[in-house]
């Protein structure tokens, strides 16, 4: 299932939400006493719908799912009891982990690069279980957090299964640490202002993915699927904007409904998106772009091999060979990694030096070219079509027909509101608004309501037309 | 402040749930001409491989209560996120160049005259939409090439070898708007019949005749020979088309004069399905058809049951009807006026008395010719390509048919299984109700959007998915099954590779 489903918005949701308010009820009235506040009941309820909703589109594959966390669980205990063997039992965890996601993600990726060598091996026709990425990911953190002490361990299997199954945040991130929410699984409240801003957050991403990404999809594969025959130069720029678009509101779309209805169940997830497109630098870029997997990568892998301590550019060149790894078993989203990981090398001994005398304006063209073109790496699994993208990109081709005028003019204000909503607006109207009226007072915030109601019911209404016989509407990175 | 909020959006996500869950669900589109989704039968076989719960989420969004209105906005707000740019309305009238009109092989380039400065975009389906405001025009993108369309001339041929001198077959390939009305910075999205119709016509044997109506409706292109909304011509065209066949047949023809023009107002066709671009849809047009006056004429029908397949499952008894339907203004079923449908063999008894008995063979677009021809044949006979149940030699020597004439337009002349299968009718036994079954069904998807109006008239909706038991101007007893009214899929035409663009 995914967010962005009239099923899920109107059928999932709502029978959710009263099967969740008749388990607040259960731990008030049965379970809890004046002393001690129970969430058993509303727990079951979020591991049991959790458990529905990622069966609604991997129906076998849910049983990998609770097989890798019964492991992790087994893991984390044994880690937590033994003192001689607390090492041994984090590498069984972490390399069956890793098993794990080599096998159902990179086997027949692996495969195929022997028979290229000319070995005879069967390339196995194995399909990706949505969202394996990010919950290996979250298995080993919590793995690691245990071992470090950074977290206490979870002692229920229905307590770590909640933090690794829930439906927020499931099946395309944000990788949610353990240690950020491994308090409130067993104790967190929920105040009236957590679900006003957990249902705003919703629609906010709700807006994002339909309204905008949907339709930058459409538009970038006008141009991006094909064959090349009738791509013209202008087209190619237009189509990967688009694309850049799209990928952009389709992620961060997604995060910020996780953000919302984690907030809404009391739990707050960190921010994965910063405005990365308001970006001064590469390496900046990866400060605000799909944070969680960056603070992963930092954590576990960068700072463990040595850091910036020892051979620093060898550590620099895992990172991100990962990264790009991360994202498909395909060598050009490793090649995408490596790219940035060469932009970040580089900028660390020149740009990074000289950035302040810079005008702020080239800085920021700089960037967003690279990262742009970066996106055409990354879109085109095929390294056929990739070569023919880019040299079509770069003028090898006819420069421009009459379907890029009409991409532009009859999207024009799709582009407008995608180009404002790259920009952190929200934050200066809010800021704005406080100055004017002083923050905290009633004017403020009944501007601030009325503005978020307006917004709302639009995003709403609209997104639900949209959805009406929408068909291509899957989410981005839950193919990762 | 934020308890109001709450309790706001709460309520509109409670009412969307109730309306989508416990409201009367749609079960077809207007808009889109089809039969929506049903709800999928439940099997552990489905529930395991995901497909179960996936058809439930399409089902669910693909019936919403409402669906229509929320469709309309939706299509709403994809105008209004668009600037509005004007076209150049500086149409210059050119006279046609005056082919030679006698050698029906020989084919003279067209040069757009009446649209070759307009703007253009692209919609939906890969459609172009042509122009802007009343004038608006939609056109498909045709990807046949020079060497398409060899199957059509080997059909033709292959019914002049069976019948011989005793019968007179002519072939007429029909373009469509896109031939004539594509402006010029369009030009490369969509190929040109031309180079189709003279390989066809190439390949023809030399006693088959050809009719050139490529030619004719090109000297007529600033009238309105197609319709600016749908896929079809309009009835103008074909009758052009029918008075250059009379030519060729020798056989007498009269003009318009001798006609009761008549109009369906408000029509908006199936092009505003495939673009779902609002500017087709609000710029309707008159479907204009013509009368014969003065002629005796009556029409006997053999109406054909399909099965979901597609196939003639049963037959009706000949019952007599009307040749043109009555078809109210605003309907977006104007096209269905001549005969009503296409599940039908259709047989026109006419006061002309010379002797000559034609029988049409022709996709919808043929349609529209019979009507023009009532002075010309004393019968007519009109079967679809797609539905015969009887031996066609013994039809075409039992009805003493003189003349046969192949109609279709340009993408279903590159359909090899449609040329196949009305070969196969020639030796086929009488009163047969379904034939082969598909040997090669699957066929992969293309990838390119360009692709999605290819290439046979069995993939596009044609006419008939507008039948429909809840349009009250249907006079046509056949109500197919709702798999017939989405787009119509032949197994063994789909399994026909796609015309690409080369």
């Amino acid at each position: 299932m995914v967010f962005s489903d009239l099923f899920f918005i109107y059928v999932f949701i709502p029978a959710f939400a009263l099967c969740y308010l008749l388990g607040g009820l259960i731990d008030k009235h049965i379970l809890g006493d004046a002393g001690s506040k129970s969430l058993a009941a509303r727990n079951t309820m979020l591991v049991v719908f959790s458990l529905i909703f990622y069966a609604w589109g991997e129906p076998t594959y849910v049983f990998l799912m609770l097989g890798s966390v019964l492991v992790n669980y087994l893991c984390g205990m044994a880690i937590h009891r033994s003192t001689a063997r607390r090492k041994g039992a984090l590498a069984v965890g972490v390399g069956l982990n890793l098993i794990i996601l080599g096998t159902f993600k990179y086997l027949g990726f692996f495969a195929r690069q022997l028979i290229g060598l000319g070995m005879e091996v069967e390339a196995p026709e194995i399909a990706l279980p949505i969202g394996i990425s990010f919950y290996t990911f979250q298995s080993i953190s919590y793995l690691v957090d245990v071992y470090r002490k950074d977290s206490p361990v979870q002692r229920t299997f229905k307590g770590l299964l909640l933090y690794i199954s829930m439906f927020p945040q499931l099946i395309a991130g944000p990788i949610v640490r353990y240690g950020t929410v491994a308090d409130e699984i067993n104790a967190r409240h929920v105040s009236r202002d957590d679900i006003a801003e957990g249902v705003y957050r919703f629609l906010i991403g709700l807006g994002k993915k339909v309204i905008i990404a949907n339709q930058f999809s459409e538009i970038a594969d006008q141009f991006l699927v094909t064959d090349f025959a009738n791509l013209t130069a202008s087209g190619a720029w237009v189509g990967i904007l688009a694309f850049t678009m799209q990928i952009y509101f389709d992620f961060s779309g997604y995060s910020d409904m996780a953000i919302g209805i984690g907030r809404c169940l009391g739990f707050h997830f960190n921010e994965n998106f910063n405005h990365p497109y308001c970006c001064d630098s590469i390496s900046d870029f990866w400060r605000r772009w799909h944070m969680s997997l960056g603070s992963f990568f930092r954590d576990y892998v960068y700072i463990p091999l040595g850091g910036n301590r020892r051979h620093q550019p060898l550590n620099i060149f895992v990172v991100w060979f990962l990264t790009g790894m991360w994202h498909g078993a395909s060598w050009n989203f490793i090649i995408w990694g490596l790219y940035f990981g060469f932009i970040v090398m580089t900028e660390k001994y020149t740009l990074l030096r000289v950035k302040d005398r810079i005008p702020g304006v080239l800085l920021h063209v700089y960037s967003l070219v690279l990262v742009v073109l970066g996106w055409g790496i990354f879109y085109f699994e095929d390294f056929g079509q990739m070569t023919r993208f880019f040299t079509v990109l770069f003028g090898g081709g006819e420069l421009h027909d009459f379907v890029t005028e009409s991409a532009l003019a009859s999207n024009f204000w799709l582009w407008v509101v995608a180009v404002l909503f790259c920009m952190p607006l929200r934050r200066q109207a809010a800021q704005g608004i406080a100055r004017l009226f002083g923050e905290g007072t009633p004017t403020e915030q009944a501007i601030v309501m009325t503005a978020r109601l307006v917004y709302s019911v639009a995003a709403l209404v609209l997104s639900t037309a949209l959805l009406v016989g929408a068909t291509n509407n899957a989410f981005l990175y839950t193919r990762f | 402040m934020k308890k109001v909020y709450t309790f706001i959006i709460c309520l509109l996500f409670a009412t969307g749930a109730v309306v989508f869950c416990a409201f009367p669900r749609s079960t077809y589109s207007q808009i889109e001409k089809r039969d929506l989704a049903a709800l999928p039968e439940f099997s552990f076989e489905k529930l395991f491989d995901g497909s179960y719960t996936r058809e439930i989420s399409s089902w669910f969004s693909d019936t919403e209560p409402f669906r229509e209105e929320l469709m309309a906005f939706s299509m709403y707000i994809n105008e209004k996120k668009g600037m509005a740019v004007q076209g150049e309305e500086n149409i210059t009238f050119h006279a046609g160049n005056a082919a030679a009109e006698d050698d029906n092989r020989t084919i003279d380039d067209y040069e757009n005259n009446v649209t070759a400065d307009e703007n253009a975009k692209l919609a939906d389906s890969g459609t172009i939409i042509v122009g802007s405001g009343p004038n608006v025009r939609a056109l498909m993108i045709y990807g046949g090439s020079s060497n398409g369309g060899g199957c059509f001339a080997e059909m033709v041929n292959k019914y002049k070898r069976t019948f011989g001198s005793r019968v007179n077959v002519y072939c007429m390939a029909i373009p469509i708007a896109t031939d004539f009305y594509l402006p010029d910075k369009a030009k490369g999205r969509s190929h040109s019949s031309l180079p189709t119709i003279r390989n066809i016509y190439a390949h023809l044997d030399p006693d088959v005749k050809a009719v050139n109506v490529y030619t004719t409706l090109a000297n007529h292109a600033k009238e309105n020979i197609f319709l600016r909304t749908d896929h079809h011509w309009a009835p103008l065209g074909a009758y052009y088309a029918a008075r250059q066949f009379a030519e060729v047949a020798k056989v007498p023809f009269k003009p318009l004069a001798d006609y009761e023009k008549r109009v369906v107002h408000r029509f908006v066709g199936s092009m505003y399905g495939y673009s779902k671009d609002r500017a087709v849809k609000n710029a309707p047009e008159d479907f204009v058809f013509y009368v014969p006056k003065n002629v005796q004429y009556t029409t006997t029908y053999i109406n054909y049951d399909l099965n979901e397949q597609l196939r003639v499952v049963s037959e009706s008894k000949p019952y007599q009807g009307q040749f043109f339907t009555k078809i109210k203004d605003g309907s977006g079923n104007a096209y269905l006026t001549f005969m009503g449908s296409d599940f039908k063999l259709t047989k026109v008894t006419t006061g002309t008395h010379n002797g000559r008995r034609l029988l049409i063979i022709k996709d919808s677009f043929g349609n529209a010719l019979p009507g023009n021809m009532f002075y010309s044949f004393e019968e007519i006979h009109v079967v679809d390509f797609r539905y015969f149940t009887k031996n066609m030699t013994a039809y075409v020597n039992g009805n003493r048919i003189t003349d046969i004439l192949f109609a279709f337009n340009i993408f279903n002349c590159n359909a090899s299984g449609a040329c196949n299968r009305v070969v196969k009718y020639l030796t086929q036994r009488d009163g047969t109700y379904s034939a082969p079954t598909p040997s090669r069904s699957a066929q992969p998807a293309s990838t390119n959007p360009a692709d999605a109006l290819l290439p046979t008239d069995d993939q596009m909706p044609d006419i008939a998915p507008a039948i429909d038991s809840r349009q009250p101007e249907q006079t046509d007893p056949t109500r197919p099954t709702p798999q017939q009214s989405a787009l119509p899929q032949d197994p063994q035409e789909s399994a026909e590779p796609v015309i690409t663009a080369e």
